[in-house]
């Protein structure tokens, strides 16, 4: 899509339909920092390392899915963190309660799905601005996820198919990087083919416009807003499956590294303008560096530094970038 | 900054035969484009010189070098004789240049005197800014441009026409040498106009030299002494306004004559009735409206500001809520009142302000012009590409749309040519009526004929036209019969051959 908002280049070399030219900034990153980090480490390119960080991508990836839809209506979620450990513990707890997976998974997904829908109704109906309706959100369920439970919500029942979801592997692939992989494939031919996706661009570049064209502009941002509730669903089980419990502390900050991969990734804040693929680069990059300072043996505080550093920078190249195209 | 301009002329005497400005040879280069090639362009004291030329001409380069927005890259520029060299808008406003650009430069939140003083607060002993000195000096101010505007007021509170005062203020508070207006009428009312003109004409008085940059034909021929105009980057003429018709100019600015305006190909209109509204009212303008609109004809709406014409157009496609009343489309009612509806039944909105609810800027031409037809295109909720580009394409062609490529960003277009693009997509969608609301507003001489062929088009191939708008001639020249409106009523319908401009102001002032 990105390739077509930035064509004022008319040449479309082959492989130009993936890469915009603002991921090829990205590209660039990544590849100076494998490189980089592989000659300082050559433990880097080991087989379980490369796997450890597909794996994880996969939550951030998850959740950057549902939020690239969003960011490109021009509407963002930040209650997406505290929701990942609501949700964790509430199907933990449906999970102890019912013995059944799919009830727990179930309930997650109604529970990240109808926060979603909340939100969405929130912003399209009541008109509060989506910064502001979502970080009230998150206040609450922050809170709330105390009122339900002081402590973590331990496994009780061992569940083998639950304990697969965040620990298990197809092959040498562990499964919630093939969970990440299917809803990222999902979500961006939904908005590189079909019309639903032309109508998320449309209406994050001109609401106005849409609406005029008689297309029910309201509807498209409630979508995206309950995508994203659903996808946070998704990682939250995940995410307690790995942790063997629901744990009220987790997700938290979650939320800003989900959005600035997005951002990363060259998708506009203002909407209509974005891509999955970047946002894919962008989850790779903050996740690659935060692996490399765990094997370079840096201080893990690094971990928030370095990418905040990469924020500024890679959105700066992109400005140079785009004031050299533009006259 | 010393403030001696209560008493101008006292410090430096204005020699009538010094140009205020001077600017030779400038050369202004993008990437891949030629802005401004050799141009000329001299002000003397206490002239007004209109700057004219269609969009892309150099018009705004060149103001924004005078601004100091852009650097020249080639030419000299000369302060009353002394070359100068402007970097920034800083260097601009010391030299005594002052822009008044269409998008007002004030900080809304802060009062009207504050910002007459943004760059430098007069202090008193103690250093803390002497308030009671910026109000008094304010108030000086206006009394010397010959208006009133309270010092006090918060600047966002006061309509644009005010504001631009404030700027105006600005300029003299600056002693400014030079004042440039740009399209300062574009949103303005005809009083509004007329007092602009008055304070526009006292700056002269003080020796002010005057840019006034403009569209309109009849305000230039009205304010300027001289009129200077720009076509591609180059300089075309430099006249004195006298020595101008109409004709001479349209023909300098576009490059060639334009025989006709408002050519008309269509025939007779037919007498099927493709909308018919009746007693529409809405919560804040609109009052009982009712009138019916014809396959074929173009029925034009005029009035003066805010007699609702706008309203009207945004309430019978469904966008906006109304309170009582029916719409109707080739005999269907338009319920629920919302545009999905409208759309379904075939009547649509051509936008008075492309750039917020028409345009969506950063994307590609052909994904503007399929938006309301993204649906023909889709198999299994996928869009057919390929079908897609052809039928965009088509219209590319029909209507020589002016873009390097389909993928172009619809905002790099000229105003004319998104203007097409938005007519193309609802064509593409197929509409029974069409409501145009101020269908050149913003567009060049040259591209206004071409709109107006299209809206002559649409009518002969059977669309009801109901156009909205504020040109007289475009109302005279296009519509088949005329709707009056005034304060949100409609006055008067009546049929082109019985319709007078007397009647029709008469109808506009209620």
């Amino acid at each position: 899509m990105s390739e077509l908002t930035h064509a004022s280049a008319p040449k479309r070399f082959i492989g130009g339909q993936l890469l915009g030219s603002s991921q090829l900034v990205l590209c660039i990153i990544l590849a100076v920092l494998c490189i980089a980090i592989s000659i300082a480490a050559p433990q880097f390119y080991s087989e379980a390392n490369i796997i450890a960080i597909l794996r994880q991508c996969a939550l951030v990836l998850i959740v950057a899915s549902g939020m690239t839809m969003l960011i490109i209506t021009a509407e963002v979620d930040l209650s997406v963190g505290a929701s990942l450990a609501f949700v964790g513990c509430i199907g933990m707890a449906v999970l102890n309660s019912t013995h059944s997976l799919a009830l727990g998974m179930l309930t997650a997904l109604a529970f990240a799905g109808g926060v979603g829908l909340f939100n969405g109704l929130v912003v399209t109906r009541l008109r509060v601005n989506s910064l502001i309706a979502t970080i009230g959100t998150m206040m609450m369920l922050q809170g709330g996820v105390y009122l339900f439970t002081r402590e973590a919500v331990q496994n009780h029942n061992q569940l083998a198919s639950f304990t697969d979801l965040g620990a298990g592997y197809v092959g040498p692939v562990p499964v919630p990087v093939i969970l990440a992989a299917l809803i990222f494939v999902v979500a961006y031919v939904t908005l590189r083919f079909t019309t639903l996706g032309r109508y998320l661009y449309a209406v994050g570049a001109n609401e106005k416009a849409v609406r005029l064209s008689g297309v029910r502009s309201e509807r498209l941002k409630l979508f995206a807003f309950v995508v994203t509730g659903l996808c946070v669903g998704v990682a939250g089980m995940i995410l307690s499956s790995l942790m063997n419990a629901g744990q009220p502390t987790a997700g938290r900050g979650f939320e800003l590294t989900v959005i600035a991969a997005v951002i990363l990734g060259g998708t506009s804040l203002l909407g209509g303008r974005g891509s999955l693929f970047g946002t894919l680069l962008g989850v790779l990059v903050l996740k690659v560096i935060d692996n490399g300072i765990i094997i370079l043996g840096w201080n893990q505080d690094l971990q928030m530094v370095v990418p905040g550093v990469v924020i500024i920078l890679a959105t700066y190249l992109d400005i140079i970038r785009n004031r050299a195209n533009v006259r | 900054m010393s403030v001696d301009f209560l008493h101008p002329g006292e410090g430096a005497a204005i020699e009538k035969d010094v140009p205020a400005l001077e600017l030779r040879g400038i050369d202004k280069r993008f990437p891949g484009v030629v802005a401004l090639d050799n141009v000329d362009f001299t002000l003397e004291p206490g002239k007004i010189h209109a700057l004219m030329g269609e969009n892309g001409a150099g018009k705004s380069t060149l103001i924004k070098i005078m601004a100091g927005v852009y650097g020249k890259d080639a030419g000299t520029i000369r302060m009353r004789g002394r070359e100068v060299d402007i970097k920034s808008p800083r260097d601009s406003l010391k030299e005594g240049i002052k822009v008044v650009f269409q998008e007002i430069a004030l900080i809304s939140e802060f009062t009207v005197a504050e910002n007459i003083f943004l760059e430098g607060y007069p202090t008193g002993k103690t250093g803390s800014i002497d308030w009671k000195k910026i109000r008094a000096d304010s108030a000086a101010l206006f009394n010397r441009i010959g208006f009133n505007v309270d010092p006090a007021a918060r600047t966002g509170s006061l309509p644009v026409s005010q504001q631009q005062m404030v700027e105006i203020a600005r300029a003299l508070a600056h002693e400014a040498r030079v004042v440039v207006m740009d399209e300062p009428t574009s949103s303005l009312t005809p009083n509004e106009v007329s007092l602009l003109f008055t304070v526009i004409r006292r700056l002269a008085s003080l020796g002010i030299a005057v840019v006034y940059v403009s569209h309109k034909l009849d305000e230039v021929f009205e304010i300027a002494d001289t009129v200077t105009v720009l076509r591609d980057g180059r300089h075309i003429s430099t006249k004195p306004v006298g020595e101008h018709t109409n004709d001479t100019l349209i023909q300098d600015m576009i490059g060639r004559r334009i025989d006709n305006l408002f050519p008309r190909q269509r025939g007779a209109a037919g007498s099927k009735i493709a909308l018919s509204v009746e007693k529409l009212s809405t919560a804040k303008k609109l009052d009982d409206v009712s009138f019916e609109a014809r396959a074929g004809e173009v029925l034009g709406f005029f009035g003066l500001m805010g007699a609702g014409r706008t309203e009207l157009a945004k309430a019978i496609v469904g966008y906006d809520p109304i309170t009582a009343g029916t719409i109707s489309v080739d005999g269907q009612r338009l319920t629920p009142h919302d545009t999905r509806t409208g759309v379904r039944l075939g009547i649509g909105l051509l936008t008075e302000d492309r750039k917020s609810e028409g345009l969506m800027g950063e994307l590609p031409v052909y994904q503007n012009a399929s938006l309301a037809s993204l649906g023909a295109f889709a198999r299994m909720g996928f869009v057919d590409t390929a079908k897609e580009h052809r039928a965009v394409q088509d219209y590319v062609d029909r209507f020589r749309i002016k873009t390097p490529s389909l993928f172009q960003q619809v905002k790099n277009l000229s105003g004319g040519n998104q203007q097409k693009v938005l007519i193309s997509r609802w064509l593409m969608r197929g509409l029974k009526v069409i409501v145009v609301d101020e269908p050149t507003r913003g567009i060049d001489v040259g591209a206004k004929s071409e709109i107006f062929a299209l809206i002559d088009r649409l009518a002969g191939e059977g669309l009801a036209v109901v156009m909205m708008t504020s040109e007289m001639p475009e109302l005279l020249g296009l519509a088949d019969r005329i709707a009056v409106m005034c304060e949100g009523r409609l006055t008067a319908i009546m049929s082109r051959d019985e319709a007078t401009q007397e009647k029709i102001l008469n109808a506009a002032i209620g």
